[in-house]
């Protein structure tokens, strides 16, 4: 009788120490190391106001896409997290994202924000995420390698073969990587965005979305087409048929890093990528000055195929977002951190040193921003741009079209390459939703 | 023969069960991951978006798809390519020449040549990626020191021949393994035996072909289950050097599986796909469980 009277005891009290251990009140922030500027001076600011500690999670860009869908989908993820804008609406899906239209409605930045940028990082018409910065693509190339193989500065192509012209001219002058133009798996969304889709942009006419992944109107995802098909061809002739680049920096241990460095020691001609590079293509946290930059490099918008009809120059915009884990233990305390972070003073400090395109008005509209002759001359390019099929499956289309490119680097036929992603297309979403433009 | 048990013990139901419990538990957790994803290898689960939320069963379409589909047979003779020649060709043969050969040195250089075999096993996966693509990038130690000063053109080994650095890659790492294991079994090996061989006429090739292998045969079939299993499904190392790449031209299976389920986002197929490769690995370690038996 005695035993058991203290077993229960034992047991009463384990459980009330259990219960007044306090839950931590930590919040926690996952991010990739190129936005480190934007949010570690925003948890300073946090942790001074509140007194709150931040635990904080900083990751290398690569494969961060995945970790992120991971830890969201295992439950493990942080309570804020960086997300690249085009997985939103899939998480939100999902249900791994907090709804932030309630908070939203009561903090009096939101109202600056960006229509359209805000949709992006919407589903079924709530804001799931908030914006950090837009972006344009471009190409970029190399001012003394350009000198080297004798091609006139500025640049300015006006069709694919202009650019396989001057990949030919470099590879002669002994440049090691005339195009690096983003292939494979390793590469992931970049494959996609600054390789594949400013490239099919320009491959068709725009009508029908012939020049696309997906048929807009019917939410049909295009498995065979004249531009996929152009696309594809290009990256044949870039990688394999006239061997313009090889493939390595696409497969590098660190990519970002190999690129850097493939710069740095006059190796690359032409790099396919993006706005952001103004500040990344040296230290996305550490940009060098306005005229160091331009002694070194400049860019070019991209040109469209060249086949009748197709547009001029492409455009395609993405970005990153903020948002909140539906799993968060703090909620509203996960929305000061994010309201801190994209305060004004700090989110318009890191918008300008980082050269990074605006998504509120306050900051796009102010002088500093204006006068920045980088940012003016990106913004007009975003006067015509685009953005991804972000309906869900999205992601999915995404890594089979990283998956082809990958393939057709190997030195697979663009019609076996082709016949392949189609293939996957109906496996994954059924033979109603994909179709084939002749 | 009289039952040993207690009687109070084998009438109480209710307490045997308790008693089991801990055991229950544990297979439990072991049968768990495997049964989760045997069962969503029938499923069209995805990681993120509706399918993630609201799968449904598919039957054996994954598995079809494995066949019908580009991407896992080509895997499969990768891994076996890789399997073979790092694990079974490379760590295994080599551990067991470096065993044999450093048993009769002194002790000093023995310690010297094991603290250098050593450190490429206890280096971190992920360094030894980023050390093995800085060295064998055109820019890197081996042009630099055996290409260029004798008038060659740089050669971008990690890029023109990918699945062979990654291969020497994990023979570097992984012969310490083989090695120490194939040293403590050669010591097993009693002198008295080898002497008599010699006595008898045995060329040294013969001593270790006739008797000193068929002796440490067991630990042999040890090695190659451990080294099979491990290499068949290592992952780190390759993926932080090619991902898989250029190409797929160093997609194993692991590389291959991790693309499915995390980047296309298809956990059903994934999970078709390591059940693939559960039932591979298991004929195999059935194929050196056999071999650990001794000869009738």
């Amino acid at each position: 009788m005695l035993r058991t009277g203290f077993l229960t005891t034992v047991a009463a009290i384990s459980l009330m120490a259990a219960a007044t251990i306090p839950a931590r009140a930590e919040v926690s922030i996952m991010y990739m190391e190129s936005f480190a500027a934007l949010i570690e001076s925003g948890i300073e600011k946090f942790e001074a106001e509140t007194g709150e500690t931040v635990n904080a999670i900083k990751l290398p860009g690569q494969g961060y896409d995945q970790r992120i869908a991971l830890d969201l989908s295992a439950g493990t993820a942080a309570d804020v997290n960086l997300i690249d804008s085009f997985m939103v609406s899939e998480l939100a899906a999902a249900g791994y994202l907090e709804p932030l239209g309630t908070q939203l409605a009561g903090w009096d930045q939101f109202q600056y924000y960006l229509q359209g940028l805000l949709e992006v990082a919407s589903y079924q018409g709530e804001v799931y995420a908030l914006p950090t910065d837009t972006d344009v693509r471009m190409l970029w190339y190399d001012l003394s390698n350009f000198e080297k193989a004798g091609i006139a500065t500025p640049w300015a192509p006006k069709n694919w073969a202009d650019i396989l012209d001057a990949a030919t001219k470099l590879k002669e002058a002994g440049v090691q990587y005339p195009f690096q133009l983003p292939a494979g798996t390793k590469q992931a969304e970049a494959a996609t965005m600054q390789g594949v889709y400013m490239a099919l942009l320009g491959a068709d006419v725009p009508e029908g979305d012939r020049n696309r992944l997906l048929k807009r109107d019917t939410n049909q995802w295009i498995g065979d087409s004249p531009a996929l098909r152009r696309v594809f061809d290009l990256y044949h002739q870039v990688y394999v048929a006239q061997e313009l680049n090889p493939a390595d920096l696409n497969y590098a241990t660190d990519i970002g890093a190999a690129v850097r460095a493939a710069l740095a020691n006059d190796q690359l001609g032409i790099l396919a990528s993006g706005s952001w590079e103004d500040a990344c293509l040296w230290d996305c946290n550490n940009p060098p000055s306005r005229e160091e930059r331009d002694a070194q490099v400049g860019w070019t918008p991209w040109p469209g195929s060249g086949e009748p009809g197709t547009k001029a120059t492409t455009n395609i915009s993405g970005g990153w977002t903020l948002g909140i884990n539906a799993n968060a233990a703090d909620k509203e305390t996960a929305f000061k951190l994010l309201t801190t972070i994209f305060d004004e003073e700090n989110f318009k400090a890191w918008t300008l040193a980082n050269h990074r395109m605006g998504v509120r008005t306050d900051i796009s509209e102010s002088a500093e921003y204006t006068a920045d002759p980088f940012l003016a001359e990106a913004t007009g390019l975003a006067a015509d741009t685009t953005g991804r099929d972000t309906i869900p499956g999205y992601q999915t289309v995404s890594a089979l079209i990283q998956q082809a490119t990958s393939d057709l680097l190997d030195g697979v036929s663009v019609e076996e390459a082709i016949e392949t992603y189609h293939n996957a297309l109906v496996d994954e979403f059924g033979e109603e939703n994909v179709i084939t433009y002749e | 023969m009289k039952n040993q048990a207690n009687p109070w013990l084998t009438g109480n139901l209710f307490v045997l069960a308790l008693g089991m419990l801990p055991a229950i538990l544990l297979i439990g957790a072991l049968l768990y991951f495997t049964a989760w994803a045997f069962a969503f290898s029938f499923t069209d689960l995805a990681l993120v978006g509706k399918k993630s939320v609201e799968w449904s069963w598919v039957g054996f379409e994954n598995f079809e798809r494995l066949f019908t589909r580009r991407g896992f047979l080509e895997s499969l003779w990768t891994t076996v390519i890789f399997v073979f020649f790092s694990a079974i060709v490379g760590q295994s043969v080599l551990g067991f020449l470096l065993a044999a050969t450093l048993r009769g040195t002194q002790s000093s250089i023995r310690g010297v040549v094991e603290v250098c075999i050593m450190l490429g096993w206890l280096l971190p996966d992920i360094v030894a990626a980023f050390l093995w693509s800085a060295t064998t990038s055109q820019t890197g130690l081996i042009n630099q020191l055996f290409v260029v000063p004798f008038g060659f053109k740089p050669i971008n080994f990690i890029n023109d021949y990918a699945l062979p650095i990654v291969t020497i890659a994990n023979v570097w790492k992984g012969t310490a393994w083989s090695y120490l294991l194939f040293s403590a079994a050669l010591d097993s090996v009693s002198r008295e035996v080898v002497e008599a061989a010699k006595v008898d006429g045995a060329t040294p090739f013969q001593r270790v072909w006739l008797v000193q292998l068929p002796i440490i045969r067991p630990h042999i079939a040890t090695n190659m289950l451990f080294i099979t299993i491990w290499t068949f499904t290592y992952f780190p190392l390759i993926f932080a050097m090619t991902g898989g790449g250029p190409g797929r031209q160093t997609e194993t299976l692991a590389v291959f599986l991790y693309n499915q389920s995390f980047s296309r986002g298809n956990l059903g197929f994934g999970s078709a796909i390591s059940v693939a490769m559960l039932l591979i690995v298991g004929v195999l370690s059935l194929f050196y469980l056999r071999m650990l038996r001794e000869p009738k």
